[in-house]
Protein backbone atom coordinates (compact mmCIF):
# COMPACT_ATOMS: atom_id res chain seq x y z
CA UNK A 1 0.00 0.00 0.00
CA UNK A 2 1.65 3.71 -1.03
CA UNK A 3 0.17 6.54 -0.86
CA UNK A 4 -0.96 8.44 -4.16
CA UNK A 5 -0.25 12.09 -4.82
CA UNK A 6 -3.65 13.96 -7.52
CA UNK A 7 -2.07 16.22 -10.21
CA UNK A 8 -3.19 18.73 -12.50
CA UNK A 9 -3.32 16.50 -15.36
CA UNK A 10 -6.69 15.51 -17.43
CA UNK A 11 -6.88 11.93 -18.80
CA UNK A 12 -8.33 12.11 -22.83
CA UNK A 13 -11.67 12.94 -23.19
CA UNK A 14 -12.46 9.37 -24.59
CA UNK A 15 -11.18 7.84 -20.87
CA UNK A 16 -13.94 9.69 -19.28
CA UNK A 17 -16.48 8.24 -21.65
CA UNK A 18 -15.03 4.79 -21.22
CA UNK A 19 -15.32 5.49 -17.51
CA UNK A 20 -18.90 6.20 -17.85
CA UNK A 21 -19.65 3.52 -20.02
CA UNK A 22 -18.26 0.57 -17.83
CA UNK A 23 -19.63 2.65 -14.89
CA UNK A 24 -23.68 2.52 -16.78
CA UNK A 25 -23.06 -1.19 -17.65
CA UNK A 26 -21.90 -2.40 -14.30
CA UNK A 27 -25.04 -0.32 -12.84
CA UNK A 28 -27.77 -1.65 -15.05
CA UNK A 29 -26.11 -5.39 -14.36
CA UNK A 30 -26.56 -4.72 -10.80
CA UNK A 31 -30.30 -3.27 -11.18
CA UNK A 32 -31.02 -6.23 -13.48
CA UNK A 33 -29.78 -8.69 -10.84
CA UNK A 34 -31.80 -7.12 -8.24
CA UNK A 35 -34.69 -6.64 -9.89
CA UNK A 36 -34.69 -10.40 -10.98
CA UNK A 37 -34.62 -11.08 -7.36
CA UNK A 38 -38.01 -9.45 -6.74
CA UNK A 39 -39.91 -10.41 -9.38
CA UNK A 40 -43.13 -8.89 -7.87
CA UNK A 41 -41.62 -5.32 -7.63
CA UNK A 42 -38.94 -5.66 -10.51
CA UNK A 43 -38.49 -1.55 -10.84
CA UNK A 44 -39.07 -0.58 -7.54
CA UNK A 45 -35.81 -3.23 -6.56
CA UNK A 46 -34.10 -2.05 -9.96
CA UNK A 47 -33.96 1.40 -8.52
CA UNK A 48 -32.68 0.69 -5.51
CA UNK A 49 -29.85 -1.61 -6.43
CA UNK A 50 -28.88 0.73 -9.21
CA UNK A 51 -28.78 3.77 -6.68
CA UNK A 52 -26.70 1.67 -4.65
CA UNK A 53 -24.01 0.31 -7.06
CA UNK A 54 -24.01 3.77 -9.10
CA UNK A 55 -21.70 5.32 -6.91
CA UNK A 56 -19.20 1.87 -6.40
CA UNK A 57 -19.73 1.54 -10.49
CA UNK A 58 -18.52 5.04 -11.45
CA UNK A 59 -15.62 5.01 -9.11
CA UNK A 60 -14.46 1.60 -10.78
CA UNK A 61 -14.59 3.09 -14.15
CA UNK A 62 -12.60 6.37 -13.12
CA UNK A 63 -10.29 3.66 -11.76
CA UNK A 64 -9.94 2.06 -14.61
CA UNK A 65 -9.88 4.19 -17.18
CA UNK A 66 -8.70 7.95 -15.46
CA UNK A 67 -6.91 7.71 -12.45
CA UNK A 68 -3.36 6.61 -14.16
CA UNK A 69 -3.61 10.14 -16.03
CA UNK A 70 -4.12 12.03 -12.83
CA UNK A 71 -3.28 10.28 -9.94
CA UNK A 72 0.64 9.41 -9.66
CA UNK A 73 2.04 7.46 -7.25
CA UNK A 74 3.89 9.00 -4.29
CA UNK A 75 7.89 7.11 -3.99
CA UNK A 76 7.86 8.36 -0.48
CA UNK A 77 4.54 6.77 0.40
CA UNK A 78 5.53 3.75 2.60
CA UNK A 79 7.74 6.15 4.57
CA UNK A 80 4.98 8.31 5.95
CA UNK A 81 3.89 7.61 9.53
CA UNK A 82 0.44 7.71 8.36
CA UNK A 83 0.28 4.37 6.71
CA UNK A 84 1.98 2.92 10.04
CA UNK A 85 -1.46 4.06 11.56
CA UNK A 86 -3.68 2.98 9.28
CA UNK A 87 -2.07 -0.73 10.16
CA UNK A 88 -2.13 0.17 13.42
CA UNK A 89 -5.63 0.91 13.12
CA UNK A 90 -6.27 -1.75 10.60
CA UNK A 91 -5.35 -4.20 12.82
CA UNK A 92 -7.28 -3.32 16.18
CA UNK A 93 -9.73 -3.01 14.02
CA UNK A 94 -10.20 -6.61 12.76
CA UNK A 95 -9.23 -7.98 16.32
CA UNK A 96 -12.45 -6.06 17.49
CA UNK A 97 -14.51 -7.62 14.90
CA UNK A 98 -13.35 -11.17 15.53
CA UNK A 99 -14.11 -10.53 18.92
CA UNK A 100 -17.39 -9.39 18.28
CA UNK A 101 -18.26 -11.84 16.37
CA UNK A 102 -17.25 -15.10 18.51
CA UNK A 103 -18.90 -13.17 20.92
CA UNK A 104 -22.04 -12.97 19.11
CA UNK A 105 -21.65 -16.15 18.09
CA UNK A 106 -21.49 -17.60 21.59
CA UNK A 107 -24.66 -15.65 22.51
CA UNK A 108 -26.33 -17.07 19.65
CA UNK A 109 -25.41 -20.58 20.08
CA UNK A 110 -26.17 -20.61 24.22
CA UNK A 111 -29.41 -18.68 24.00
CA UNK A 112 -30.62 -20.59 21.09
CA UNK A 113 -31.77 -17.38 18.85
CA UNK A 114 -31.77 -17.26 15.42
CA UNK A 115 -31.81 -13.85 13.61
CA UNK A 116 -31.31 -13.00 9.85
CA UNK A 117 -27.89 -13.28 8.12
CA UNK A 118 -27.76 -9.48 6.40
CA UNK A 119 -28.22 -7.11 9.43
CA UNK A 120 -25.40 -9.36 10.93
CA UNK A 121 -23.50 -8.75 7.96
CA UNK A 122 -23.89 -5.62 7.60
CA UNK A 123 -23.18 -4.57 11.33
CA UNK A 124 -19.70 -6.14 10.82
CA UNK A 125 -19.40 -3.74 7.77
CA UNK A 126 -20.39 -0.59 9.78
CA UNK A 127 -18.76 -1.93 12.75
CA UNK A 128 -15.26 -2.78 11.38
CA UNK A 129 -15.55 1.11 8.80
CA UNK A 130 -16.33 2.40 11.98
CA UNK A 131 -13.98 1.05 14.26
CA UNK A 132 -10.71 1.29 11.98
CA UNK A 133 -11.56 5.07 11.41
CA UNK A 134 -11.81 5.48 15.11
CA UNK A 135 -9.18 4.00 16.05
CA UNK A 136 -6.98 5.74 13.40
CA UNK A 137 -8.22 9.23 14.69
CA UNK A 138 -7.28 8.29 18.43
CA UNK A 139 -3.55 6.84 17.48
CA UNK A 140 -2.88 10.05 15.33
CA UNK A 141 -4.17 12.22 18.12
CA UNK A 142 -2.00 10.15 20.59
CA UNK A 143 0.92 10.67 18.43
CA UNK A 144 0.73 14.42 17.80
CA UNK A 145 -1.03 15.49 21.45
CA UNK B 1 15.76 4.93 19.05
CA UNK B 2 16.53 8.53 20.45
CA UNK B 3 17.45 11.49 17.54
CA UNK B 4 18.73 14.88 17.10
CA UNK B 5 16.54 15.97 14.55
CA UNK B 6 14.76 18.42 15.96
CA UNK B 7 17.97 20.30 16.65
CA UNK B 8 19.61 19.61 13.54
CA UNK B 9 16.57 21.09 11.96
CA UNK B 10 16.47 23.66 14.11
CA UNK B 11 19.90 25.22 13.25
CA UNK B 12 19.35 25.06 9.95
CA UNK B 13 16.07 27.29 10.36
CA UNK B 14 13.62 24.71 8.63
CA UNK B 15 9.77 24.51 9.60
CA UNK B 16 8.82 20.79 9.99
CA UNK B 17 7.02 21.49 6.87
CA UNK B 18 10.31 22.29 4.94
CA UNK B 19 12.29 18.88 6.02
CA UNK B 20 8.54 17.32 5.36
CA UNK B 21 8.73 18.05 1.48
CA UNK B 22 12.87 17.59 1.27
CA UNK B 23 12.50 14.32 2.46
CA UNK B 24 8.93 13.72 0.40
CA UNK B 25 7.05 13.08 3.66
CA UNK B 26 3.99 14.24 5.61
CA UNK B 27 4.79 16.58 8.31
CA UNK B 28 2.89 14.19 10.68
CA UNK B 29 5.71 11.83 10.00
CA UNK B 30 8.44 14.51 11.07
CA UNK B 31 7.04 15.37 13.80
CA UNK B 32 6.60 11.88 14.94
CA UNK B 33 9.98 11.05 14.22
CA UNK B 34 11.08 14.26 16.24
CA UNK B 35 9.04 13.00 18.77
CA UNK B 36 10.59 9.89 18.76
CA UNK B 37 7.11 8.20 18.43
CA UNK B 38 8.33 6.27 15.12
CA UNK B 39 11.01 4.74 13.93
CA UNK B 40 11.64 5.96 10.63
CA UNK B 41 12.47 2.93 8.00
CA UNK B 42 16.28 2.70 6.94
CA UNK B 43 15.80 4.22 3.28
CA UNK B 44 13.82 7.29 5.11
CA UNK B 45 16.83 7.41 7.95
CA UNK B 46 19.40 7.26 4.95
CA UNK B 47 17.62 9.82 3.43
CA UNK B 48 17.27 12.35 6.75
CA UNK B 49 20.83 11.74 6.64
CA UNK B 50 22.01 12.59 3.21
CA UNK B 51 19.75 15.83 3.52
CA UNK B 52 21.27 16.94 6.58
CA UNK B 53 25.39 15.88 5.32
CA UNK B 54 26.29 13.18 7.98
CA UNK B 55 25.90 9.63 8.72
CA UNK B 56 22.29 7.97 10.36
CA UNK B 57 24.34 7.39 13.55
CA UNK B 58 25.23 10.88 14.08
CA UNK B 59 21.36 11.71 13.86
CA UNK B 60 20.15 8.18 15.36
CA UNK B 61 21.14 6.43 18.27
CA UNK B 62 19.75 3.26 19.86
CA UNK B 63 18.40 3.74 23.30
Amino acid sequence: MSKVSFTSKRAPIHHYVLAVILGAILTIAVALLVGASNPGDFWLAAGIGALCAVYPAMSLGIKVFVSRHTVTRDPHGEQSVELQWMRQAGAGAFLDVLVATIVAALVLTIGRLEIDALPVLLGLVGLSAVDAGLRYVAIRHRALK
Amino acid sequence: MKNNLAERRAERRWTQADLAAALGVSRQTVISIEREKFDPSLPLAFLIARTFGCAIEDIFTAE
